[in-house]
């Protein structure tokens, strides 16, 4: 993992590197400073500079070399060090000469360094060179002749075409492949200019041959996608196949495949496929949103063998519609928890209004069983149905109150927040009283206004039982805000030990500065020592935790050092100086070194805070001077 | 089974349900990636032999341990095989390999062609340096292969281009190591720009963190060690020759993109501008690519939103951090797992804990679903191309330290014969792709 460390200097200093030679200036003056910067780069490969320096010089040619840079970086094709980054300038400089040099160069290059000219020769796609890599092809040397194949498959020209299609009869296997490779780049180049005819003349030549599997089925894919509609055929032939190779070609070339015939083929494989082909074939399908034939992946949901019918009921939530709401409604309540769950998900998940107006309908008549599921997917969907789901709420099965508890804790609005406060604070049902909690919790803390929210639950708080205010309070201090701040903080000073204990815990765990005030008076006058104690401990934790400007923190370490009544806080802020130095942090920690029971810890502080000031070049010296302390010797050690 | 593992189990499905339908309830337009049944895989019990998927290891240092250590998790895997340049790289990913099964079956490389050459391997993971990730990944892709290759996938936008044109000609599965994209968060945040949900999207935010090196050069050179020790030549790869010196065997601190271009942005780039071009739909990358200023980038879509590498006002949400700016809202997510919104109603009722981030199995996971059913991975190639050339085009615009234009339909720079020949980099001999 890289450290994260501004990028942008970086960039600046790549930019220098190239703009050494041309500084950024506009198009009309660019030819001129890289024709300096070509000059000053060949003098230099003409030099007797060390191999280093050529190199980056060819690299710097890819830029600004020019046709007048081709003979002295065509000079180190031969040499086994820099032939590389000469063919990097070459491969890239337009213009005639440079292709004529790498042709030039395979005349006498042999092994490795005539592969490489000749991959160059292919990036180019130099369409002169065609006879000369035709005539490779036949070289005893496997990898310069499969080079030559695939080069000539990046030309891909007639004449290309032609010589690889030829030698694919002939080479030898360990050859063959990279010629068949070559044909494969030729006749897709075919394909795309409009030549699908021919395109599909050569696959099927290459299909026919004896080569490595992966070469037969490129050539199968490029086979189906050349013929177009009467592709498909062949592609189902490949779905009938008990090569699972070719099956798995047929399900990535069927998800590629254009036009909906394809979709009605897939379709009709579902009956007499396997059980683990078909779950497959349902997933191609799937993939397909815009053109699936939906009725059948409803059969297969609906019924046959269960892994099918777990894909195909999947799929539904991914890619159905409101006409597979009732089949979907059916599999849910299916006693097979897994068809009953997929199921249920995929309620959750299918798009459209039309489901969602289909769904509210359908709870007035809900039987016993699909009664809750329905409810639960007003919640799920987020479906504004409050006057059905407070009907619900009523209801004799606990299930039911619960699935309305919870979806009312999704769905309900400020204006409707009252209903599952007075679930909460005085329920008909007390057994109801922990998923009513849930809901408010999960309604509030999603509330757009949070301090409305808030004075909702602040006004329950005071009608509420002992037992129901500590709940009140832990939903309050997940909403937020001022109002649940000022609530926690009145509730902390309360005669109830219980409340006292809830509300200090919640604020010694405040996420925002907002409670640092609230928590140091409470430090000081909280009705017990040991709220007092955790009050003061939420507060340096603040300190220690929040981003905030120096002078704040200085303050507030300096607040909290004063209240600590032990010294166990206090050592608390010594930390806190340790990984937030500052000069008014140093002088804290010097004044601390003076008491005692703290000189030790305080001593090291002192020591800390000095080195990582002295790092960002703050002068310590005469605060450390002053300190008292014995002289230390700092050590500064620069990160790498 | 503990409690404690149930509910653990418990949480990550509910998490990896989320990826699924984050915002379907919500009334979404696009449809979210499918969440296949375990049981319809096989997962529910223990796989047959003939039902895993048979998995090799190429370049396996730190992260791809931690990546090992995700597929090693699912029970579909079988990991057989294990190459790497550094002999002790393969011996202790054998032990952890070997631990795992309780035998001595994992078997070792040094050239990660012999690897490919078994045809019992289904899958590969390449964890290698930056300078191999492409060549390793075609070369993987023509061997017929699947692969979950680490990131910075390529190193310019020629290779990016090349890359998703072979895993499309090829058939493969291919999955970069872009696991942001299937953690619920970042999942939620793009998804909201995705949708609409922040209004018509006006400017996403990358912050690519720097790189230590652009370039690592041509360092003085040092004995070379023995091959079966550190094997120098297979570790240069596609990368032109230079002396073999041990600095130089930290991938991080390795040469990337032609030294030129292809570094700092695409370490981090690689995963924040991906999650941008997330955020946008998966478009072509920019068209536009304005020289630095004031510490950022701009770089601007053809449908006017802006794209903008920002180096300045970090976001403190950790590493990584994205930030979405729509007509009527805004989002902002970063490795801390946490989400900052411009309001609570983006969030449709669920909590930002509920949401929840890593661990980064997910991933691991959607790639092995997609080995099986052939369907299309969240950090597929053609996601993973635009994005990297997004990247390779804002390296571009800092090299030259001016504006550059990119054609998306021609690939090329225009009217810039510079920038156009920085698209692409030889390949050392006797690599190509």
């Amino acid at each position: 993992m890289p450290t994260a460390r501004p990028c942008m200097r970086l960039f600046v200093a790549l930019a220098a590197l190239v703009l050494l030679a041309t500084a950024s200036v506009g198009a009309a003056e660019d030819q001129n400073r890289s024709s300096e910067a070509e000059k000053q780069l060949l003098a230099l490969l003409r030099s007797d500079a060390p191999a280093a320096e050529k190199a980056i010089a060819c690299k710097k040619l890819a830029i600004y070399g020019s046709s007048a840079a081709v003979v002295d970086l065509a000079k180190l094709l031969p040499d086994p060090q820099l032939s590389s980054w000469a063919r990097i300038a070459l491969e890239v400089i337009p213009g005639k000469a440079s292709g004529d040099a790498l042709r030039e160069a395979t005349d006498s290059l042999e092994g490795n360094l005539l592969v490489g000219t000749i991959n160059s020769i292919g990036v180019r796609r130099d369409a002169r060179a065609v006879t000369l890599l035709a005539a490779r092809l036949q070289d005893t040397d496997p990898e310069v002749a499969s080079a030559a194949a695939v080069a000539l498959g990046r030309i891909g020209n007639t004449a290309a075409t032609n010589s690889l299609r030829k030698a694919l009869a002939i080479v030898p296997f360990n050859v063959r492949s990279a010629v068949a490779e070559g044909c494969v780049l030729c006749a897709e180049r075919m394909h795309s200019e409009g030549k699908s005819a021919l395109a599909v003349e050569i696959y099927d030549q290459i299909r026919k041959a004896d080569l490595p599997k992966q070469r037969i089925l490129e050539a199968t894919r490029g086979a189906i996608l050349a013929r177009g509609q009467a592709g498909i055929p062949l592609l189902v032939e490949l779905l009938r196949s008990p090569d699972k190779k070719l099956f798995q070609l047929a399900l990535g070339t069927a998800r590629e495949f254009p036009g909906d015939e394809i979709d009605k083929a897939l379709a009709a494989e579902l009956d007499s496929a396997s059980p683990d082909r078909a779950a497959l074939i349902v997933l191609a399908m799937a993939d397909r949103p815009e053109t699936v034939v939906l009725p059948a992946v409803l059969i297969a949901a609906a019924q046959g063998p269960k892994k099918v019918r777990l894909v195909a009921i999947s799929t539904l939530g991914r890619v159905g519609d409101a006409s597979c709401l009732s089949t979907l409604l059916d599999a849910a309540v299916d006693t097979d928890s897994d068809l009953s769950q997929t199921a249920s998900r995929a309620l959750a998940d299918l798009a459209g209004e039309k489901v969602d107006a289909q769904i509210v309908a359908l709870l007035p008549t809900a039987k016993s069983e699909s009664y809750p599921l329905l409810i639960e997917l007003v919640g799920q969907r987020r479906i504004e149905a409050v006057p059905a789901l407070l009907v619900a709420l009523d209801h004799s099965d606990q299930t039911v109150r619960s699935a309305a508890l919870i979806a009312l804790g999704e769905t309900a609005s400020l204006d409707h927040l009252p209903v599952l406060i007075s679930q909460v604070v005085s329920s008909k049902y007390p057994d109801d009283a922990p998923v009513a909690q849930q809901a408010l919790r999960a309604a509030s803390i999603r509330m757009p206004d949070r301090e409305a929210c808030a004075s909702e639950l602040a006004m329950a708080l005071e009608r509420s039982p002992v037992e129901t205010k500590s709940a009140l309070l832990e939903i309050l201090s997940d909403v937020g805000g001022a109002r649940a701040l000022q609530t926690l903080s009145v509730a902390a000073k309360s005669n109830a030990p219980e409340l006292q204990d809830t509300a200090s815990r919640l604020l010694g765990k405040w996420n925002n500065v907002d409670a640092a005030p609230i928590l140091l008076d409470l430090a000081e006058t909280a009705p017990q020592p040991k709220y007092q104690v955790r009050a003061l401990r939420g507060y340096i934790g603040l300190v220690r935790k929040f981003a905030m400007p120096e002078p704040q923190r200085d303050a507030m370490c300096r607040k909290a050092f004063d209240t600590a009544r032990q010294t166990a806080e206090q050592k608390l802020v010594l930390d806190v100086l340790k990984i937030h130095p500052s000069r008014e942090g140093l002088r804290l920690a010097i004044d601390a070194a003076q008491i005692p029971e703290l000189k030790e810890e305080a001593s090291q502080a002192v020591l800390v805070i000095a080195r990582k000031l002295s790092e960002k070049g703050v002068d310590v010296n005469e605060l450390l001077s002053r300190s008292g302390l014995e002289e230390v010797k700092l050590e500064i050690i620069k990160p790498d | 089974m503990s409690k404690k593992a149930l509910s653990k189990k418990k949480t990550e499905l509910h998490r990896r349900r989320f990826l699924k339908s984050s915002l379907s309830a919500t009334g979404a337009a696009v449809m979210a990636p499918m969440v296949i049944p375990g049981s319809a895989l096989g997962l529910d019990g223990a796989v047959a032999p003939s039902e895993r998927i048979v998995v090799g290891g190429i370049g396996i240092g730190n992260r791809g341990t931690y990546d090992l250590g995700c597929f090693l998790k699912q029970p579909d895997v079988q990991f057989v095989a294990v190459c790497d340049v550094k002999k002790s790289r393969r011996v202790a990913v054998k032990k952890i390999a070997d631990d795992k099964y309780g035998n001595q079956n994992c078997e070792m490389y040094r050239d990660f062609r012999e690897l490919l050459d078994r045809s019992d391997i289904d899958a590969v993971l390449i964890a290698t340096g930056p300078n191999w990730h492409a060549t390793a990944a075609m070369t993987a892709a023509k061997a017929g292969k699947d692969m979950y290759c680490e990131k910075p996938v390529t190193k310019n936008i020629s290779q990016s281009l090349i890359l998703a044109e072979t895993m499309r000609r090829t058939g493969r599965i291919f999955q970069a190591g872009t696991q942001r994209r299937n953690l619920p968060h970042f999942a939620f945040a793009c998804e909201l720009a995705r949708t609409g949900k922040l209004g018509p999207l006006q400017k996403v935010f990358a912050h690519p963190a720097g790189m230590q090196a652009m370039m690592s050069g041509w360092l003085p050179g040092e004995p070379e060690p023995n091959k079966e020790v550190v094997d120098w030549d297979m570790y240069l790869g596609p990368a032109a020759w230079r002396p073999f010196n041990a600095k130089l065997l930290d991938g991080f601190n390795f040469e990337k993109g032609g030294g030129l271009v292809g570094g700092g942005v695409l370490e981090w780039g690689s995963h924040c501008v991906d999650l941008c071009q997330w955020a946008v739909g998966d478009c072509p990358p920019p068209v536009e690519y304005n020289a630095p200023k004031d510490g950022q980038l701009v770089a601007r879509y053809e449908n006017g939103t802006e794209l903008i590498f920002r180096e300045t006002g970090w976001i403190p949400l950790g590493s990584c951090p994205v930030r979405f700016e729509g007509e009527t809202g805004w989002v902002e997510a970063g490795d801390s797992g946490k989400l900052v919104l411009s309001s609570p109603a983006l969030l449709a009722g669920r909590t930002v804990a509920e949401i929840g981030g890593y661990p980064a199995t997910f991933h691991v996971r959607d790639f092995l679903d997609c080995v099986k059913t052939r369907g299309v991975p969240k950090g597929n190639a053609e996601a993973a191309c635009n994005a990297h050339i997004a990247c390779h085009a804002a390296n571009i615009a800092l090299s030259l330290g001016r504006q550059v234009n990119y054609d998306c339909e021609k690939h090329e720079f225009i009217n810039d014969e510079q920038a156009n020949r920085l698209r692409s980099e030889a390949l050392r001999e006797p690599w190509r792709i």
